[in-house]
This record gives structure tokens, C-alpha cells and sequence, in this order.
């Protein structure tokens, strides 16, 4: 039964249920870094969810489902810094209020659009398009890992990268980095936070709307009511354990891919699955913990250095 | 001055409710429905009749206490969002007791599952609330964490170890006699509980305006520094808002089990602590704006279940204008700000004009 | 004649509810350095952050070179080669030196990336240049607040600064550091011809670097004169708008006893460093026992481990005898201590509660204004406090009123209302009057005899040292986290004590022990 559970195609599901935790991780990493916490990532990827299959079942196209997706991810993000920025709103109740309109929405046109309850799928929604790496194809261990994925789990660790260079390599993620740690220094360089900061908020609806497209459409074409299923705060956990560094949360939305696809798993043989669902959460609230006794543990050393 | 200061917050609620109901008729006319019908079926719904207005105030029940909860916790600065954790573990404490302590009479039985979920409850946000305390963790990430935990860890306990006999139902046995809570008015889910929550209401008004408590928790959420300085004990006073927090959600599952479903269900809580949540950030922590605005939020939610039976619009359009309502109020003191400092300058230009005239 | 850089045209800038610059007209001439001095609150701070394009003036206008220019925002003024050093950094904690200093205009090796190698070389070249030594690579957050104060000021050159704005350098300076910085300054203007605008309220610095010096008052430009025409005196009171004559107060001889003994006390402030090295006196009854020194030489940390506020590492406080070493603050004031804070906006008040809320701390769990110490008890609370803005004159339409509303002369009133409404026995006041105005002063000083003469013992902790020669009956002095000297009032000048306050001269005068003259490192 075990080889039942652990073999490799769990590691190329782990890999299918990662990309979206990278997706929304990478974005909220970056309003992360210009000050913001933003809990309404779990809402951003629902209606990215919703209007992706929307799109593709109306224009034929699961490219028009990205774009209505990222559209839609822009507008909340935008949505979202207004608020929190203009008009200086806490960003805890504009992220429950985007989480909680999102639910109703979605809900609300699920029925009013396509007249169904609790979840919407037809044939006529395109999935996202799939890949076949040549050079991986007869290699075995990697041939089954890491081929023929959707499009979202290529195109997330891009994004890895190109995150990462942004962030440390270009001006423009320093500026960002600076918006969130202390604006005012930013500002009085001649450059604005609240660019900065409006920027980080677009891009996290944007990569919110890809990592809702790729759940809707890049296996089973299908919305169901609640779709994110806590991913937007696996998400938050992935950044918190990665510290917000780019790769490090990738390693921590990977982790926590795996848990997520062992739980399926053990869920169909009946073994309980809530433990190791659970392991995202607890591992989080260690990782807290681990940091804030080592800081305390620095302060202690400056001192002692001291004397 | 304060007197002022809450009259035009008020008005401003007044304007943010309206303008999410206008809103609402908005989405409603893009839909093809007519929103004076959906409108008048709402309140009808709400408040129609005997049966409707019972469950209105039944559906107050979870989201007075969870207000509550909120309200004590915002107030000393330290936010308890971990209320649907701490909900779901009353419950299953509650429910717990109910079905092993099968012999007791009510009269014992029923305090005791309620303590039960008081203590479930108040644990629960007893850790986040000393690693805060302690280690400076910020309390926020934690409770959003536990959350999960606790409704996987019930959910676990619920399909396995103390699933009901009837089979794969989520949910455990059906609690014994002695702890239900009797319905109030017939075939609705309005128990006694209602009477329960009406004396804890009073008891946290009481504790927060008129007494030294709920003054230092007070104080301390406002400026910690002033407060210790003046001889508060600060830590302590975090400590007892969220444990109180806790326990008052816990109280909520409580009710759940004893007076609704008679047993613990895995789903038992559609989101009940995040809409507590939001009562309490709408109505600034105010405990009888959260009892006031439960009732308008109790009436929202059973009257669009009528609306979407008599005109087919979704019930789930509430949660929309609830949203729509948070973003209003949240906007609010900065919509505020940006008007006054934009006639501040206008009269300033305006004076200095003159002056230079 | 010297040639005019940039001439201030009837500048006004209205905040809501305060006018912060009412129709001020000055110029800057090129390779001078100026001053422009005032009071808190003067409107200094805010005349620069305009012309630095922070802010926009409500009306006004600027001419650069005799031509009229827009500064809309930061941008603006650099491109004007106007710099700005804030008074408070702004320097990004965990960036490097580097990136710091080339933020907004980093060197690009494409039109993406950073060129970060060319960074650290244009760092070490101003270094060079410029004569201000720093490591480019090292991390801000590890660095002192003097190296700090060099990389903003490099930052500044960086962006091609001909005009350098330096608001209140020296607040957070030791004393050797500001004798660094005043070369740097001179270097800056007499051999590398820039011009230097400086912002202060500290006379003796003005008359000791300045060219020309502008004095401003609540918010009106008083008039601009050479330093050389300038005296202290001449310069205090074209702050302070009249002649600045205090009147002796009245002081009763009153029985003394020890009540507060302190002894050895170590401590260390909020980085970790040792604040208090060893700090030991003793406060009588009947007495103001002033601590003088320049800010940031362990006043502040002394306090708060007076008040239970902060950690002593070693050492023992005594409070009539009983032990009060590291006590928690509610069982220090139970012992008959209160505190006025010398942040009262952090630490005095509660910005958003009431009046009455504010003054009932420390008293809500007693009898009789709380049953049972739970039991509120609206009446006498409100009497008290009712009671207690009459008596201390604190100017509010009402006790419901927010703290907030209040000016801040009438918001320290209320905290002094409450802190000396306690019947307690030691009083520790620190920085009474700081931002509050003239009239509130007198009277909060007033406040202060009457209770020395009705027996309490007041420690006073003040930056001003007008305040301490004034108030104090005895005065000790403070330098480095070390007690330097301890005289009385009458027997000290203040020429003198600022040599003890600077740690030039150590020593006690009473019982004829010989002063040290140390010699400077």
C-alpha cells in the first residue's frame, strides 16, 4: 500500500499542486516587501478561479480565460491599494472583505451566469495548454516529474526567477523593498512608495489570477463553490517559512505542495489525511517561533559582545 | 465632543449602508430582476412573521458572541483572528460532553458543556496570545493558522475516533436530551440560547464601559507605553482580552451543538467568527453596536433566503453588499480625511489670496 | 556682493488648524553658511522641507538664480542641486552603505539591472572626495548614528548637492562628533564651495559656524542678521519675542531626609549598548535636584529604571528605605512615586481617549472613584478631574474633549495636573516644558517650587539648561552613562557646567575635592 501512496507520480502531483501556492506566494512576497500584508490572496485566487473558466467557456479560448482572470486580478488589486494606501484602511479588513465579497460573488454569478449550484463545468471550456519537453522525453525519473505539466507550472518557476532578480538585482525591486521597510527614505530619493506600493498590489492580483486560471483550467476544467480551498493562506504560510526571499518560499510552496498532494492520497486509501494537512500551518507557527527566539538570541549577543 | 464624534459616524454608516444597497439593486437590475421586489422580500424575509423573525434572531445568536469576542480582543491591541478555531473547538467540546456525560440532568449538564466550551475556547487563544506576550510573535499569522488546525483536527476527531454510528456524516452523535436547548418558536432554529447571549451581552457591556477591566484594556490598546507607565500590568490584560475572546467563540460553538444541530457537525460554522469580525470592525468595537448590528446582519442573511425564494435572486448577494459595506466603513475615516484636508487648502488658498490682495 | 542662490518670496504653508509659515521672506546667499533657528514648533523644519519640495507651499514663490521655479517633489530640488539631511535618517536599515547612498539614481549596467560594483566605487570616491570615511558594503543597521549622519550627507553630495540643508544635525550627536561635523561643514563650504543652510535651536552652535542666521517665530520670520552682529542673548529673545527675564521664585527651607538613594546603577538602552555606567546620588525632601547634560547621555534610560520602566543590570534604588530596584511601575508609584515623561505624546497620554480617561490612570482602581477597585464610578471621577483642570489651568471646552485636541503646552498642564495631583513624595519630572509655550512655562514652573516647598523631592531632568539653573537647588551633571559633577545652584556657572556636561572636567565641588581636568582624546 505504501508504494500505492509514495511514488512518482506523487512527486509530479506535488509539483501540479505547487504552482499555484508559488503563483499567489510570488505575489503576495512582493506586497510583502513593500509593507503590506495582504490576507485576501485567498479571495484574488477564487475570482481568478471564476473568470478564467468564464473566459474560456465564452470566448473558446483558455488564453481569453488568462486575460479575463488577470484582468479581473487587476482590478482587486487595485481595489485593494486604494484602500489600504489612499485612503490608509487597515489591511486586515480590506483582505477579509475581498475573501468574503470573492465567496459571495462567485457564488452569486455562478448561478446568475451558468444557472448551476455548487460548481460549473462543460465541455465547451478550454483547458490550458500542455507541454511536451523534448529533451526530457526517454530520460525516466524526470520524464514522469517533470513533463507534460500545464503551462502555469513552467511559467511560475520563470516567474521565480524573474522575481528574484527583480527584487535584488534591479533598482525597481530595491525601490520596493525600500517602500516597504521605510518609505520615507524613498521618498525623499525623488522616488514614490506609493508607486511602489500600488505596483506590488497589481502584481499580486496578476499572479492571483494565474494561480486561480491554472486551478480551473489546467486540469479538470471546473469551478466549484470555495475552489481556493485555503490556498491563499498555505500562500501566506509558504512566505512567512521562506522569509519572503523568492526561492526560499519556493522550496516552502513545494513543501507544502507535497502535503497537500500526500493528504489526496491518503484520503483515498482512508487513511486520515488532517495531520499532514495540517503540517503547512503548525510548520509555520514553528518557523515563527524559531525566528523570534534567534532574534532575541541576537539581541542577547550584541550585548554580551559588549561586555 | 465624543457625543459629535459618534454622530457622524453614524451618519456615515447610515451612507455606507445605503450606498452598498444601492449597489446591490444595481447588480440586481444587471441581472434582470427587479430590486424593489428583491428589497421588499428581504425585509419580509427578515422580519415577515412569527417564524421568520425568530430566525432572524437565531441567526443573531453566533454572531453577537463572536462580535463580542472581536470587541474585546481589537480594544487591548491584540487581534484574535482565530475565532472560527476557537469556535469549532467549543463545539466539539460541547458536543463532546453531551455525548459522554449521557446521565446528567440539564441543569448540571448544560453549564457543563458550556464551561467546556469556555475552556476549549479560551485555551485555544491562550497560546497565540503568550507567544505574542512573550516572544513579541505577531499574533495575527498565528491565529489565521490555527484556524485551519482546529477545524482539521475536529474534522479528524469527527470522522474517526467519535464518528456517529449512522455512518459517514461528518458529524457526531446526537447529544443527549438533558443538554438540548429547547426551540422557541416552532419548526425555526431559535432556542434558548437567545436568553443565554442577552445576559453574556450585558455582562461585556458592563465589563467593558463600566468597569476598571474593560477601562485598562481599553488603555492599553490605545498606548501600551501610557499604560504601563501608569501601573497597568499590560501583559496581563492582553492575556485576559483574548482568553476572554476565546472563550466567547467557544460559547458560540457551543450554541451551535446545543441548540441547533443537537451534535457537532464538521461544517458547522459557515464563516460565523469572520462576520463577527466584521460586526465589530463596523461598529468600532462598540458592544451594543455588535448586538444591533448582529440583528441587521441576522435580518440580511434569513431575509435572502426568502428574497431568493420569492425572486430567484441568489441569497449570496448579501455576502457581496455585506463586503461592499466593510470597504465603505474601512474607506471611511480616510474618504473623511482627504475631503477635509481638500477644503482645508481651499481656504487656506482662498485667505491667503485675500491677504495678498 | 555675494551672489543671491535662492530667494523665499512671502512662502505661507497651512496645515488643518495650524498656519506652520506665515509669508516668510528670506534669501540664501552662495558659499554662506546660515541658520535658521527658532522654537519647537517654530516652523523651520516645514520653511525647508518646501523648498526641498516635501511639501507645497499653500501660496509663495521660489527663485533659483534669480529665476521664479517650481519644486513639486524631491525630484525638483535635486535637480536644483538642493539636498536635504533629515533630521531623523533616512537610511534604509538592512540595504549597505552603497545602495543607500546611490537610492533613486542607481547605476545601471543596462536598463534593467544594477550595477552594483560601480555603486561601491562611486561610495568610495565621495568618501574620498569629501573626506567622510565609510564602508560601502557594510549593513546601515550595524552602523553609529555619527557614520550614519556621514552617509546621508554623502548621499546628498552623491545627487550633485551645491545647497546642503542639515535639519538639527546635531540633536543626536556627542559632543566629539559635532566638532567632526563642523569641520566636515567648513571643509565643505571653504574649500569645495558649497553652501550650507542649517536648521537649530542651539544658540551656541549658531554663533560658533554660522554666516548669517534667520530667526523664526511660530511660524513669522523675526528678522536675519549676520552672526557677527549676533549675541545669545540677542538671538534668545528674537526667539522667544520677549525680553527673557525669569523672575527668582520663591523657595521655603524645608526639613530634609533621604528619600531616594540609587547607587551603582547599570543599564543598557534599547541597542544593547551600556547607557548607565555606574550612576550613584541621593534626592532629599524639599529639594529640585537638576541633572544637566547634552541629550542621549544616559538621562533617559536613568528614568525609566527610576520608574520601572527599564532593566538596571547592576545596582540598587532605594525609596525611603525600601528596596525599588527593578520593580514593576505600578509598585513604584504605589511607593509615592510619579513621573512626568519626557515623550508625553508616547508615553504621557492617550492621544485617542478622553481627558478624563487620560487623568483617572493610576487612580481607576481606588476608592472611591471604583467600588471595590471594579466598579467605575462616574461621579467622583469626574469631579476629581473637573477639579484638577481648574486648579491647572488646562484650557479645554470640555473634559470629554480628546487628548488629542489640545495644544500641546495644555496637554503637558493635564499630564502635570495628574502626576502631581498623587500626594507623592518623589516626583520625577522629565523635560516639563519641552514644546509648550511661554505662558504655560511659567506656570508649570511655578507648579514645580510649590511642590518642592511643600516637602516633595523632585528630580528634574531637563536638556534646557535655563530651566535647570532656574529650578534646581542642587544640579548634577551627566556624560557618557557617568556622573560628572554635583554642585549647588548658587555655586556654578553655566560656562562651567558645560565643561562637566561634556565630559572635559570631572568632579564634585562640595567638600573641597580637587576638579580633574581630562584631557581630550
Amino acid at each position: 500500500m505504501l508504494k500505492e501512496i509514495i511514488n512518482l507520480t506523487l512527486l509530479q502531483h506535488t509539483i501540479r499542486t505547487a504552482t499555484p501556492l508559488i503563483l499567489a506566494a510570488l505575489g503576495g512576497l512582493l506586497t510583502q516587501h513593500a509593507g503590506i500584508l495582504n490576507i485576501g490572496m485567498e479571495g484574488m485566487i477564487l475570482m481568478g478561479a471564476f473568470f478564467a473558466i468564464v473566459g474560456s467557456y465564452f470566448f473558446s479560448s483558455s488564453l481569453a480565460g488568462v486575460l479575463m482572470a488577470v484582468g479581473v486580478g487587476i482590478l482587486v488589486g487595485l481595489l485593494f491599494a486604494y484602500f489600504v494606501i489612499d485612503l490608509k484602511s487597515d489591511e486586515f479588513i480590506i483582505g477579509i472583505a475581498i475573501n468574503i465579497l470573492a465567496g459571495g460573488l462567485t457564488v452569486f454569478l455562478l448561478r446568475s451566469i451558468f444557472g448551476v449550484k455548487g460548481a460549473f463545468s462543460s465541455p465547451d471550456i478550454v483547458p490550458l495548454p500542455r507541454f511536451r519537453l523534448g529533451f526530457l522525453e526517454g530520460i525516466p525519473l524526470l520524464d514522469t516529474i517533470f513533463n507534460n505539466h500545464t503551462v502555469f507550472v513552467y511559467v511560475s518557476w520563470i516567474l521565480v526567477a524573474l522575481v528574484y532578480v527583480y527584487l535584488y538585482k534591479t533598482p525597481y525591486g530595491i525601490w520596493l523593498r525600500a517602500s516597504g521597510e521605510f518609505p520615507e527614505a524613498l521618498e525623499t530619493a525623488g522616488v514614490s512608495p506609493r508607486k511602489m506600493k500600488y505596483i506590488s498590489s497589481i502584481a499580486c492580483g496578476v499572479f492571483c489570477g494565474f494561480a486561480g486560471a491554472h486551478l480551473s483550467l489546467g486540469y479538470l476544467t471546473l469551478f466549484t463553490e470555495n475552489m481556493s480551498a485555503q490556498r491563499g493562506f498555505i500562500a501566506m504560510a509558504a512566505i512567512i517559512f521562506g522569509g519572503a526571499h523568492p526561492i526560499r518560499t519556493l522550496i516552502a510552496a513545494f513543501m507544502f505542495g507535497f502535503f497537500d498532494a500526500l493528504g489526496i492520497r491518503l484520503q483515498v486509501v482512508g487513511i486520515p489525511s488532517q495531520f499532514t494537512q495540517m503540517i503547512p500551518y503548525l510548520g509555520t507557527i514553528v518557523v515563527l517561533f524559531v525566528v523570534a527566539k534567534s532574534y532575541i538570541r541576537k539581541i542577547k549577543k550584541n550585548v554580551e559582545g559588549e561586555s | 465632543m465624543k457625543k459629535l464624534k459618534n454622530a457622524e459616524y453614524l451618519i456615515s454608516l447610515f451612507l455606507s449602508i445605503l450606498a452598498s444597497l444601492i449597489i446591490g439593486a444595481f447588480i440586481m437590475l444587471a441581472n434582470g430582476r427587479n430590486p424593489v421586489t428583491g428589497y421588499v422580500a428581504l425585509i419580509n424575509g427578515a422580519f415577515g412573521s412569527k417564524y421568520n423573525i425568530a430566525t432572524t434572531f437565531a441567526k443573531t445568536v453566533p454572531l453577537v458572541l463572536t462580535g463580542l469576542a472581536t470587541s474585546i480582543s481589537f480594544r487591548s491591541g491584540i487581534s484574535n483572528i482565530g475565532g472560527e478555531g476557537q469556535l469549532y473547538l467549543g463545539a466539539f467540546g460541547a458536543a463532546l460532553i453531551g455525548i459522554t456525560f449521557v446521565n446528567l440532568p440539564g441543569i448540571v449538564g448544560i453549564p457543563l458543556a458550556l464551561a467546556a466550551s469556555l475552556i476549549a475556547g479560551g485555551l485555544y487563544a491562550l497560546f497565540p496570545a503568550i507567544l505574542k506576550v512573550r516572544y513579541n510573535i505577531d499574533e495575527v499569522i498565528v491565529t489565521i493558522m490555527l484556524n485551519t488546525v482546529a477545524v482539521l483536527l475536529t474534522s479528524y476527531l469527527v470522522n474517526y475516533p467519535f464518528a456517529s454510528e449512522i455512518g459517514k456524516m461528518g458529524g457526531t452523535e446526537i447529544i443527549a436530551e438533558g443538554y438540548q436547548l429547547s426551540r422557541l418558536v416552532r419548526l425555526s432554529t431559535l432556542n434558548t440560547s437567545i436568553f443565554y447571549v442577552a445576559v453574556i451581552s450585558i455582562i461585556m457591556y458592563y465589563l467593558l464601559e463600566r468597569t476598571s477591566i474593560g477601562y485598562e484594556i481599553k488603555m492599553v490598546g490605545q498606548n501600551s507605553n501610557f499604560s504601563r507607565y501608569g501601573g497597568i500590568n499590560v501583559k496581563r490584560r492582553m492575556i485576559f482580552a483574548m482568553v476572554v475572546s476565546g472563550a466567547l467563540c467557544g460559547i458560540a460553538g457551543a450554541f451551535e451543538v446545543l441548540g441547533v444541530h443537537y451534535r457537532f457537525l464538521q461544517h458547522i460554522s459557515p464563516g460565523y467568527a469572520w462576520d463577527g469580525m466584521l460586526i465589530a470592525l463596523i461598529v468600532k468595537n462598540n458592544p451594543i453596536g455588535v448586538v444591533l448590528m448582529s440583528i441587521f446582519f441576522g435580518a440580511l442573511k434569513t431575509g435572502s433566503i426568502s428574497m431568493e425564494n420569492a425572486t430567484g435572486i441568489p441569497s449570496e448577494l448579501i455576502s457581496v453588499i455585506q463586503s461592499i459595506i466593510i470597504l465603505f466603513i474601512a474607506g471611511e475615516s480616510g474618504f473623511k480625511a482627504k475631503i477635509k484636508s481638500f477644503l482645508a487648502n481651499r481656504r487656506a488658498i482662498k485667505k491667503a489670496g485675500e491677504k495678498n490682495a | 556682493m555675494a551672489e543671491k542662490l535662492i530667494e523665499l518670496k512671502e512662502i505661507t504653508k497651512q496645515f488643518p488648524g495650524v498656519l506652520a509659515n506665515d509669508r516668510v521672506s528670506l534669501d540664501i546667499e552662495k558659499g554662506e553658511i546660515h541658520a535658521i533657528i527658532g522654537e519647537n514648533g517654530a516652523g523651520k523644519s516645514t520653511l525647508m522641507k518646501i523648498l526641498y519640495g516635501l511639501y507645497q507651499p499653500t501660496s509663495g514663490e521660489i527663485y533659483f538664480k534669480g529665476k521664479p521655479v517650481s519644486i513639486k517633489t524631491p525630484l525638483d530640488a535635486i535637480k536644483l542641486g538642493i539636498g536635504m539631511v533629515h533630521q531623523h535618517f533616512m537610511l534604509v536599515p538592512s540595504f549597505t552603505v552603497a545602495e543607500n547612498i546611490v537610492l533613486g539614481v542607481e547605476p545601471r549596467k543596462n536598463r534593467f539591472m544594477m550595477d552594483y560594483r560601480k555603486a561601491v566605487s562611486i561610495t568610495e570616491k565621495l568618501s574620498k572626495t569629501y573626506g567622510l570615511k565609510v564602508d560601502p558594503n557594510a549593513k546601515v543597521e550595524s552602523l553609529s548614528v555619527g557614520i550614519q549622519q556621514r552617509i546621508e550627507i554623502l548621499k546628498v553630495l552623491n545627487k550633485g548637492a551645491d545647497i546642503i540643508i542639515l535639519d538639527e544635525p546635531t540633536a543626536v550627536l556627542t559632543p566629539q562628533e559635532t566638532e567632526e561635523l563642523f569641520k566636515v561643514i567648513r571643509k565643505l563650504v571653504e574649500e569645495l564651495g558649497k553652501t550650507v543652510i542649517i536648521i537649530t535651536h542651539k544658540l551656541q552652535e549658531v554663533l560658533a559656524l554660522s554666516d548669517r542666521v534667520s530667526v523664526m517665530r511660530q511660524g513669522r520670520l523675526v528678522g536675519t542678521l549676520k552672526t557677527k552682529d549676533a549675541t545669545e542673548q540677542i538671538l534668545a529673545e528674537m526667539m522667544v519675542g520677549r525680553e527673557v527675564l525669569f523672575e527668582e521664585l520663591n523657595r521655603i527651607e524645608v526639613p530634609r531626609e533621604e528619600v531616594l538613594t540609587v547607587k551603582g546603577i547599570k543599564a543598557r538602552d534599547n541597542r544593547g549598548l551600556m547607557a548607565l555606567k555606574g550612576v550613584s546620588f541621593s534626592l532629599y525632601s524639599g529639594e529640585i535636584l537638576g541633572i544637566a547634560g547634552v541629550e542621549g547621555n544616559g538621562q533617559s534610560e536613568l528614568v525609566e529604571v527610576l520608574t520601572g520602566l527599564r532593566q538596571a543590570e547592576e545596582g540598587s534604588v532605594m525609596i525611603k528605605g525600601i528596596e525599588a530596584t527593578n520593580k514593576e511601575p505600578m509598585e513604584i508609584r504605589n511607593l509615592g512615586v510619579s513621573h512626568i515623561p519626557e515623550d508625553r505624546l508616547a508615553t504621557g497620554l492617550s492621544k485617542k481617549a478622553t481627558i478624563t480617561e487620560n487623568m483617572i490612570l493610576g487612580y481607576h482602581n481606588r476608592e472611591p472613584y471604583a467600588t471595590k477597585g471594579i466598579h467605575m464610578n462616574k461621579k467622583p471621577i469626574r469631579e476629581r478631574v473637573s477639579r484638577l483642570i481648574k486648579e491647572f489651568d488646562v484650557r479645554t471646552p470640555s473634559q470629554d474633549v480628546t487628548a488629542d485636541k489640545l495644544s500641546g503646552g495644555n496637554m503637558q498642564k493635564m499630564v502635570i495636573a495628574r502626576e502631581f495631583s498623587f500626594d507623592s513624595s518623589i516626583l520625577i519630572v522629565a523635560q516639563p516644558t519641552r514644546g509648550v509655550d511661554i505662558g504655560a512655562i511659567e506656570f508649570i514652573h511655578k507648579e514645580i517650587i510649590k511642590k518642592r516647598n511643600e516637602g516633595a523631592a523632585i528630580l528634574l531632568v531637563s536638556a534646557d539648561l535655563d530651566e535647570i539653573f532656574r529650578l534646581s537647588d542642587r544640579i548634577i551633571t551627566i556624560y557618557e552613562g557617568e556622573i560628572t559633577g554635583e554642585f549647588k545652584r548658587k555655586e556654578i556657572s553655566k560656562k562651567e557646567i558645560g565643561l562637566y556636561m561634556t565630559g572635559k572636567r570631572k568632579g564634585m565641588r562640595q567638600g573641597g575635592v580637587q576638579d580633574e581636568e581630562i584631557k581630550k582624546c
